[in-house]
């Protein structure tokens, strides 16, 4: 046991001189994170605004005018020109300067003065289908807020008291992030991919490098086992991970001002728990590969693609396929940006996220030990 | 130059590329798995929204509005908790991310004219599906009382608004109609970025570029020969990515080849580039995967390929102007969606052409320096 | 038993096979003593490596076992690694650890105790003449000072066997007879050595010698009984028409082996065969102008020359 622990150390303080003597790593092992972390947090927002949009009134009447200056308050469309023509509306989309245009037709004041309704178009181009969505949804609504108050007007005229009706007022109560900040949302799941492209990328070379070296012989004639080798490769860099997190916790804290409620403990086994799996990941990818180029591009997809995409942290996971649903119980990101979120935003402890801990865990062991039996000791 | 050598070189890089026996596939791979990861992770609209309904009323109305929830295919009822204290638990557990709240005497306040304030509780931990459920359910109630209003034959011929919206070019507004196209030219710049950079850096550790200048190979011959395997393989992923994309995705597809041809072929030179000056400041294939890594996850997220431009803070903006990826992105979408032409879509082009030069620039002159060092 | 104590290595049936067809080692045995220098010679692929890295555990053998101090490779590779140094043909360090980290980092891997690790590295590194470069990382050091470095840490736990696979490939003649030096110095220290080489004057310096070619061990002896094998004289021809003389000569039945080395032909006369004198004439009535016709020692280079040929015969006549 002794000497296990022994051997265990050696490879340990082993690949910390790899890690000290490429000042690279300790660049892309503690800055990248940071400067990731950065831009993601400030690019990305789900909140669209300025949608650029191109008004024709076709009308040019009092009425018309006041329907069309509706669109220059609102904070969503960004009126970004007048136009006089169809034809201009289509050169305007073609070039992308415009994603939404508005169509007043002529007669739009005399109907309405006739209490009819008068009709107007509204264009929406497609090919961005994010911002068409909302610019499709907020147009709806503008429209329809609008017409109620004709109709409301005119009914007042009438005397008539519309809201005896009845109706229902709704409340919507966003919880633990009422400002719906998208800061708030994003870093948490943030810290967990960019912990994990990280590691994954770095410890998946290490044991195809031992093979390329040649050193992998010299260790196999050693009485180490296996696991002690994998022990070995994989605790200096539990303790960057850790450092990592604790760097991008501090980031997302009094940087992006999120509120960690929560139990710290809770977020430090999980933490712990999560780099493990990365790791293992990571051995998972070197203990199989071919070459080193095949371990850059296999650890490449796999934290990019899957182990982005599918953790949940920016597209939701109840909205896709069911078969990528399941597909994506099998990264460890899922069950750390449920960890991350619940113990920043809503408070979590042990007791809530016992099942996400104890998946880790799993996995943890899982990993590497699969990744221990799988490299195997042939040496080609 | 000799075609002679230049077939050569081309020659050993396929024998080299063959003899890995993972290398290859996965070059295929990477592109199936990213047009299943854009296509149907990004590319999904919110839906399936995991609900709970506290329905304290309990008559005809209150599960009408229920059902109205449900029949929008938005949300997912998947409890039915009696008192609000259990929306706490659900939501602390992620079990639910929505809130339905009818309170008791609904259908009789209602049946007297009155407002009655109805709660829906969203989970702000996730903004998105938030802001999402929230837009669903305002439209939900809208419906509810625009139906009631009507129910009531109180509203005769009352002026309003007729307003049609439409959207053109893309009018069932999949994602994945602005995915496939995008993916067309992200995915060079993971497989041209990445793998002929550890090829050239490879051949740098090992020596052998040295070897290669002292044959009577010159330096032409030898980008050519090193770039020209790669060109191939990236039109063989551009066509599976393109073909996958219209047949099994069904993007529409109305723009021109050549248009798009054009668009890739400059964007490609840029990626070429690219990844020259990698392997050229790279001494190892780590390195050089730490610096690809560096320069693409910027373009990935600052491109507009993922996270729309029109939602990123005004500061950023002007960053994404540095992204050769961006142009490239604009042809494409707007070939493919809307078949715009060369007219329409010079500026891109024009920048791309600048992009491409200063690149290729770069990295040549940089790779005669590197070399004479 | 006393015979396995004595025994280093006993090897039987050993064979193995790459992919599905390709037998790089066929069906070996053969044994080697405790405090043997036994030198694996051989044309390249003849199977050398694949044999050294079966008999140190990093191969798993298709057939056959070995067995080491008794222990057997295939059932207790642990008991054998204990006793066992490895040096692979590549260099097999850490280009980016410093001399002494590298040979700390085996010493606690092979489980050699802590307080020993200082003075061990500072006996071996005095022992290869590296202890003014201890500070200086792997990747910095010259051909001959990396395989002096990669036979330290092979000697770091202190083996018993020595497993040296080609280690003075690609370095200067200087290093060379250095690295020799310290091998016979093991070999007083009573260390078995076992060592493939390519270099045939190395063979000479070895107590045993084996001759492997197409996966099998051809011949085992000591230099002396393989020289003693040669059944004639080796002359040496000077001769300016070095090509022009090996032709005339080698059809002659008495002409054992004719081959050039550098300058010189050289010529495995039968011991009924003609005289250095009846040569010369047979050759200068030829037309090929001789400088000298002398008797030399037989060496290693010309046995296996003739060993290799006589091989060589025997195959084609077998079928």
């Amino acid at each position: 046991m002794r000497e296990a622990l022994r051997r265990i150390s050696a490879i340990a303080s082993k690949e910390f001189i790899h890690i000290r003597r490429d000042p690279r790593i300790m660049i892309a092992v503690l800055v990248m994170p940071t400067i990731q972390l950065l831009l993601f947090a400030y690019a990305i927002s789900f909140d669209v605004s300025d949608v650029p949009t191109v008004l024709l009134d076709g009308d040019r009447t009092t009425a018309s005018r006041e329907y069309l200056a509706a669109y220059e308050q609102s904070d969503f469309f960004n009126v970004v020109g007048h136009v006089e023509s169809q034809k201009a509306i289509d050169d305007a989309f073609d070039r992308s300067s415009a994603r939404i245009a508005v169509m007043v037709r002529p007669g739009f004041g005399e109907a309405l003065a006739r209490g009819e309704k008068a009709s107007v178009a509204v264009l929406v181009d497609g090919s961005e289908p994010n911002s068409a969505q909302l610019g499709q949804a907020y147009a709806t609504a503008l429209n329809q807020a609008l017409g109620r108050e004709l109709t409301f007007e005119y009914l007042e005229r009438q005397a008539i008291d519309p809201t005896r009706a009845g109706g229902i007022t709704p409340f919507i109560r966003t919880w633990y992030n009422p400002e719906r900040r998208s800061a708030d949302f994003l870093v948490p799941g943030l810290m967990v991919v960019v912990i994990m492209i990280v590691t994954v990328q770095q410890t998946a070379v290490t044991l195809v490098k031992e093979k390329e070296q040649g050193t992998f012989e010299q260790i196999i004639v050693s009485p180490i086992r296996r696991g002690e080798l994998m022990l070995g490769k994989v605790s200096p860099w539990v303790l960057l991970g850790v450092i990592d997190m604790l760097v991008v916790t501090l980031v997302a804290i009094f940087l992006f001002g999120v509120p960690l409620r929560g139990d710290v403990l809770t977020l430090g086994v999980g933490t712990f728990l999560f780099v493990l799996c990365s790791l293992g990941i990571g051995l998972l990818v070197s203990a199989r590969a071919s070459s080193v180029e095949v371990a850059n591009l296999v650890a490449l997809l796999i934290s990019f693609l899957p182990g982005f995409m599918l953790s949940g942290f920016a597209f939701p996971l109840h909205s896709i396929p069911r078969f990528l649903q399941v597909v994506s119980y099998a990264f460890p990101g899922r069950y750390m940006v449920t960890i991350t979120r619940t113990v920043f935003l809503k408070g979590g402890s042990f007791s809530i996220l016992w099942p996400e801990i104890g998946a880790l865990a799993l996995y943890a062991v899982v990993s590497l030990t699969l990744a221990s039996v799988l490299y195997s000791r042939r040496p080609d | 130059m000799s075609i002679k050598h230049i077939r050569l070189l081309i020659w050993k890089e396929f024998l080299q590329l063959r003899r890995d026996r993972l290398l290859l596939p996965l070059i295929f791979i990477g592109p199936i798995m990213q047009l299943i990861m854009f296509g149907y992770v990004v590319g999904s609209d919110v839906t399936n929204i995991p609900t709970a309904i506290v329905d304290q009323d309990m008559t005809m109305t209150s599960r009408a509005l229920a059902d109205s929830f449900v029949n929008t295919g938005y949300f997912t009822i998947l409890e039915r908790p009696a008192t609000e204290s259990d929306v706490q638990t659900l939501m602390d557990k992620n079990r639910v991310q929505v809130a339905l709240l009818i309170p008791p005497g609904l259908e009789a306040d209602l049946a007297r004219g009155e407002q009655v304030p109805v709660e829906i509780i969203v989970d702000g931990a996730d903004s998105k599906t938030a802001s999402v459920a929230s837009g669903y359910a305002a439209q939900v109630f809208a419906d509810f009382n625009q139906k009631r209003i009507e129910a009531t034959g109180l509203v005769p011929d009352a002026p309003g608004i007729d307003a049609r919206v439409r959207v053109l070019f893309n009018p069932t507004l999949r994602s994945v109609n602005a995915m496939i196209p995008g993916l067309v030219a992200t995915i060079l710049l993971i497989s041209m970025g990445v793998v002929m950079s550890q090829a050239i850096v490879r051949e740098r550790e090992r020596g052998t570029l040295e070897q290669m200048f002292v044959t009577p190979i010159t330096r032409g011959e030898y980008l050519l020969g090193k770039i020209a395997p790669y060109i191939l393989l990236a039109i063989i992923q551009v066509s599976v990515v393109m073909v996958v994309g219209i047949f099994w995705f069904r993007v529409p597809f109305h723009g021109t080849l050549l248009v798009i041809g054009l668009g890739l072929l400059l964007f490609l030179f840029t990626v070429i580039g690219q990844s020259m000056f990698i392997s050229m400041i790279s001494r190892t294939r780590q390195q050089a995967q730490q610096a690809t890594m560096f320069i693409l996850i910027p373009t990935m997220v600052l491109s507009g390929f993922i996270f729309p431009l029109e939602s990123m803070p005004p500061e950023i903006v002007p960053v994404t102007y540095f992204i050769p990826l961006r142009y490239a992105l604009v042809i494409l979408r707007t070939s493919f969606m809307k078949g715009a032409g060369l007219e329409a879509l010079w500026p891109q082009f024009a920048a791309m052409a600048v992009f491409s030069a200063l690149i290729l620039g770069l990295a040549l002159s940089r790779f005669q320096k590197r070399l004479s060092d | 038993m006393t015979d396995a104590l004595d025994m280093a290595i006993d090897a039987k049936g050993l064979a193995h096979r790459f992919g599905s067809s390709v037998l790089a080692v066929d069906d070996v045995s053969f044994a080697v003593g405790a405090g043997e220098i036994f030198g694996l010679v051989g044309p390249d692929g003849a199977g050398k490596s694949t044999l050294i890295r079966m008999l140190s555990t990093v191969l798993r053998p298709s057939e056959g076992d070995a067995d080491i101090f008794g222990a057997s490779v295939l059932h207790k590779p642990a008991a054998v690694k204990r006793r066992i140094g490895y040096m692979s043909q590549r260099f097999s360090l850490y280009p980016d650890l410093t001399v002494t980290e590298n040979l700390s980092f085996f010493a606690s891997l092979r489980g050699v105790p802590r307080r020993e690790i200082r003075p061990r590295s500072a006996r071996l590194l005095e022992f290869a003449g590296l202890t003014e470069f201890a500070n200086r990382q792997a990747q910095f050091l010259s051909g001959g000072m990396k395989q002096k470095l990669a036979l330290a840490v092979t000697l770091i736990h202190e083996p018993d066997l020595l497993f040296l696979d080609e280690p003075t490939t690609g370095v200067d003649p200087v290093s060379r007879r250095e690295f020799w030096r310290i091998i016979a110095g093991l070999h007083r220290r009573g260390i078995t050595v076992f060592v493939a080489t390519p270099y045939m004057d190395e063979a000479e310096r070895c107590t045993h010698v084996a001759f492997m070619d197409g996966g099998r061990i051809l011949f085992r002896d000591t230099p002396t009984g393989l020289k003693a094998r040669v059944p004639g004289r080796l002359l040496e021809v000077c001769t300016k028409d070095q090509r022009k003389a090996r032709a005339l000569l080698g059809p002659y039945p008495w002409a054992l082996s004719v081959t050039v080395l550098g300058e010189v032909v050289r010529l495995i006369v039968a011991l009924d065969g003609p005289s250095e004198l009846e040569i010369q004439a047979l050759l200068s009535s030829a037309g090929v102008v001789t400088q000298c016709v002398r008797p030399v020692r037989v060496d290693m280079e010309a046995t296996f020359a003739f060993l290799a040929e006589e091989a060589r015969l025997d195959r084609e006549v077998a079928s």
